[in-house]
């Protein structure tokens, strides 16, 4: 009995300890994480996100294809990679699937403003003011009738976030070299191989969708990703980060159930050696 | 036998038997707390051991270090994340495992005479293991690794006359830098272990003389040895021993394998980078305590190093402090107030030192410092109460 | 005899000791050599950097041994202080929190410095104006030679700044 109230003390003690250390701690210094937006309450709706696919391509065509490609369709960026790093520091993207992993609201008013919709004054890629909100519509829905289907975690992460973040550990480098990013923004974005082990999957989903509401002042712009690729790319990140996770789980089960049944042997060698003791 | 026989002419092993285990007497009113030295031996096995297969992949280098610890042991190496979780749990579980053992010591009175010897030999290699841990902790190779070397090298700049030198000279640069990660490395898995293993030959050796403290502090006789007040060391204190061991490992793999956070910080899977503290540096939770005490004078850096250099050294003088004959805290009361006191304050002072230091957190933390060093300085004056005492019930 | 015989022997023993202690002592001054910082690091002594190429407003950082030095060249808006001033106009501060040896970001509208691990602020000059940093920014040996600075040696400019106890 005695021995059952030091174990209670210490049991006490450890878990206050911590309970400080650790999920108090925690919340002080990051305070509360803030639920992500996925609606984009704040781009205006009013862009058409539809019309005439056949448009929408001739409209990318002319004004769009100088910069970026469309594997998808066939068509190939107008500019090779060192034009691209002189003139913008950073590679445009290919556009194959953005009609998918982008909200197209987000899609549409990005065109028309990317510096105001991403949130980064410095954002690279120009206004389009030469479209009419109708071309806008029109180019959207080209842009949408060209993407993959069921694209995969791996795939949305690539196209949102490899022209600036390497994976390095999946043999995924970033379209752009380092030292232009450098002078994009300020410095080379983080590698993304174990950002899931650094950060956890609720700060990474807030973080992805608006940057400057977690870190104000970062040179990320936000992507618009749509609630789903959202969803994708992180479990994506936090896939790579832990790859032996269910290995974990199931071998954790085996040795604590091993070690239970030795406590189990060694307390009925306990009780035989101190029968005639005391 | 014929071997045994062989080897006992030779090596006199039946006698060593006898006197290191089997003729080994431990008094028989001890509780589970006495358990923990031998745990501690079980975690340092647990640590060696897991280093060494870590040392199979690890590379000291500042280039390659976290991609060998992140990428190729995490990842590439069968089984290589059982062994580096295994290795962080552990070095954590260790300091658990150490304070709990300090504090049984401490509240029984197991450093007063004739153990002193055992005392200063468990502090030095409580010294050598907070050693061994801020040596390792840097391999990694992670911001947090990186900052908190960072931050606890520069506080020997305030040594008079020779602190910037003696930094440059620690850190073999101007800043911590490959050439410090290296030495570390060499420290780490070589010279520390080394002397380890030295003082706890030592401090082992010193237990077989004077024999265990136990609850009410009186000592065995070879006469109640022989009545049965004392339990041989084998089978007997051992068959419990095993049991204990057996459900500290429970605990100690579920850790491993579903609470390893708190033993590998976040922000130290971000790789080292010298040009961008993170927001929050703080050291492992097992230096938080007398970390707090060096941030709980915050109007003076100086005060503070003066309190820490002190928090960590005045555990070595608590034979000579603490002159009452009585041993037990079981049988002194004032002094078990003192120590309730101190083991809050000790928490307090933990969970503050993971706090950012501002307001009132910085006030508390003055206050949790000040108290800390209240139960030393009480020492003295109870030991006088407890000795008049004594000499008034006679 | 016996005696003499004795004396002659400790005398040799004590010799012998104190040869010992004298050939360990040379090991351990090799031991603590091997500590010393290398060549290639000890070359970073001394960093060059042209001060007409930072405008007025603008925050440069130069590394100067491992460790970021600000420069920044104060617009007339900006806090003003003759002594703490190199060339009137620039200010040039080790990027080190006085604190605890973090790297305070410059924050352009509040034209302060303001440091991510305790909240520690200086303002444009560099001086602690909040929270836990003791002292200003340290200002690094410097030496001006026209329109460039000397980070590493001791100049003129430095050594009155030294006396007036400033840099520390």
């Amino acid at each position: 009995m005695k021995e059952l109230k030091i174990l209670l003390i210490l049991i006490v003690l450890v878990l206050i300890g911590y309970w400080g250390i650790e999920p108090y701690a925690h919340s002080v210094m990051h305070g509360e994480v803030k639920q992500p937006d996925h609606t984009y309450k704040d781009v205006p709706k009013n862009i058409p996100t539809t019309g005439d696919p056949v448009k929408g391509k001739e409209l990318f065509t002319t004004n769009c294809a100088s910069c970026h490609g469309l594997k998808n369709d066939g068509v190939n960026p107008g500019m090779d990679i060192q034009t691209s790093i002189t003139s913008f520091k950073v590679v445009p993207p290919d556009l194959s699937n953005i009609g998918a992993i982008l909200d197209e609201h987000f899609l549409a008013y990005f065109i028309k403003n990317p510096q105001d919709a991403t949130k980064n004054p410095k954002f690279a890629m120009p206004p389009m003011a030469q479209l009419s909100d109708e071309d806008i519509g029109h180019v959207v829905a080209y842009l949408k009738s060209v993407t993959k289907k069921d694209l995969t975690g791996k795939e949305i992460t690539v196209e949102a976030c490899g022209r600036c973040h390497s994976i390095k550990y999946q043999k995924v480098l970033s379209d752009t070299p380092k030292e232009p990013l450098k002078e994009y923004l300020g410095k080379v974005p983080p590698d993304l191989s174990v950002i899931g082990k650094a950060k956890n999957v609720e700060y990474l989903e807030t973080f992805i969708n608006n940057p400057q509401n977690t870190l104000p002042g970062t040179s990320m712009p936000r992507l618009g990703l749509t609630k789903e690729s959202t969803e994708k790319v992180v479990t994506y990140l936090d896939q790579i980060a832990d790859p032996h996770r269910d290995q974990r789980n199931t071998l954790g089960i085996w040795v604590i159930g091993y070690l239970l049944f030795m406590a189990g042997i060694t307390f009925a060698w306990k009780k035989k050696i101190w029968k005639n003791i005391h | 036998m014929k071997f045994m026989d062989w080897l006992d002419e030779r090596l006199a092993v039946r006698q060593l038997v006898k006197v290191m285990l089997t003729e080994y007497y431990v008094p028989k009113n001890i509780n589970f707390l006495w358990s923990f030295g031998v745990l501690i031996m079980l975690v340092m096995a647990i640590l060696f051991v897991s280093g060494i297969f870590l040392l199979m992949y690890y590379k000291p280098d500042a280039n390659l270090a976290f991609d060998s610890v992140n990428k190729t042991i995490m990842m590439d190496v069968e089984y290589g994340w059982l062994f580096r979780h295994t290795h962080a749990v552990g070095a954590s579980i260790m300091f658990l495992v150490l304070f709990i053992h300090m504090a049984r010591g401490i509240y029984y009175g197991s450093y007063k005479a004739p153990r002193e010897i055992v005392w200063i030999t468990g502090y030095i290699l409580f010294i050598l293991m907070s050693a061994t841990a801020f040596t390792g902790y840097l391999l990694p190779w992670g911001q947090m690794s990186y900052w908190a070397a960072q931050t606890i090298t520069t506080l020997f700049e305030k040594i008079p006359f020779i602190g910037p030198d003696l930094v440059i000279w620690i850190r073999g640069n101007y800043i911590v830098e490959d050439a410090t990660l290296t030495r570390f490395f060499a420290l780490h898995v070589m010279l520390l272990p080394l002397l380890l293993a030295i003082f706890t030959a030592i401090h082992l050796y010193a237990v077989r003389i004077v024999g265990s403290n136990n609850e009410d502090g009186g000592e065995l006789t070879k006469e109640d040895k022989k009545k049965g007040k004392g339990i041989s060391f084998w089978p007997v204190f051992m068959a419990k021993e095993f049991f204990v061991m057996s459900v500290f490992l429970v605990f100690f793999f579920y850790l491993v394998f579903y609470q390893y956070k708190f033993a590998m910080d976040q922000i130290n899977f971000i790789p080292a980078d010298y040009l961008q503290t993170p927001h929050h540096i703080y050291p492992e939770w097992y230096f938080l305590a007398f970390y707090e005490v060096l941030r709980g004078f915050f109007f003076s850096q100086n005060l503070g190093l003066i309190a820490f250099l002190f928090s960590m050294f005045i555990v070595a003088f608590l034979p000579w402090l603490d002159t009452s004959p009585i041993k037990s805290g079981k049988h002194r009361p004032l002094y078990r107030i003192m120590f309730w006191i101190f083991v809050a304050d000790f928490l307090f002072l933990t969970i503050l030192g993971k706090l950012p230091a501002t307001g009132l957190y910085a006030w508390l933390g003055f206050v949790g410092s000040i108290v800390f060093f209240i139960f030393f300085l009480a020492l003295p004056i109870i030991s006088r109460i407890e000795k008049k005492r004594l000499a008034g019930g006679m | 005899m016996a005696e003499e015989r004795l004396s002659r022997r400790d005398f040799l023993l004590y010799a012998m000791g104190g040869w010992a202690v004298v050939g360990v002592g040379g090991v351990l001054y090799a031991m603590y050599k091997t500590w010393e910082p290398l060549p290639e690091v000890k070359a970073q002594a001394t960093t060059k950097f042209d001060l007409s190429t930072v405008q007025p407003g603008e925050i440069k950082v130069v590394s100067w041994r491992g460790k970021p030095i600000f420069i920044l060249r104060k617009s007339p808006d900006m806090v003003q202080c003759k002594d703490r001033s190199v060339k009137d106009e620039y200010t040039v501060v080790a990027g080190i929190c006085t604190h605890l040896g973090c790297i305070p970001n410059w924050e352009p509208e509040k034209k302060t410095w303001h440091c991510p691990c305790h909240g520690g602020e200086y303002d444009a000059c560099g001086k602690n104006i909040f929270g836990p940093p003791p002292r200003p920014l340290d200002v690094p040996p410097f030496k001006i030679e026209g329109n460039s600075i000397v980070l590493g040696e001791e100049g003129q400019e430095y050594k009155q700044m030294k006396e007036k106890g400033l840099t520390v």
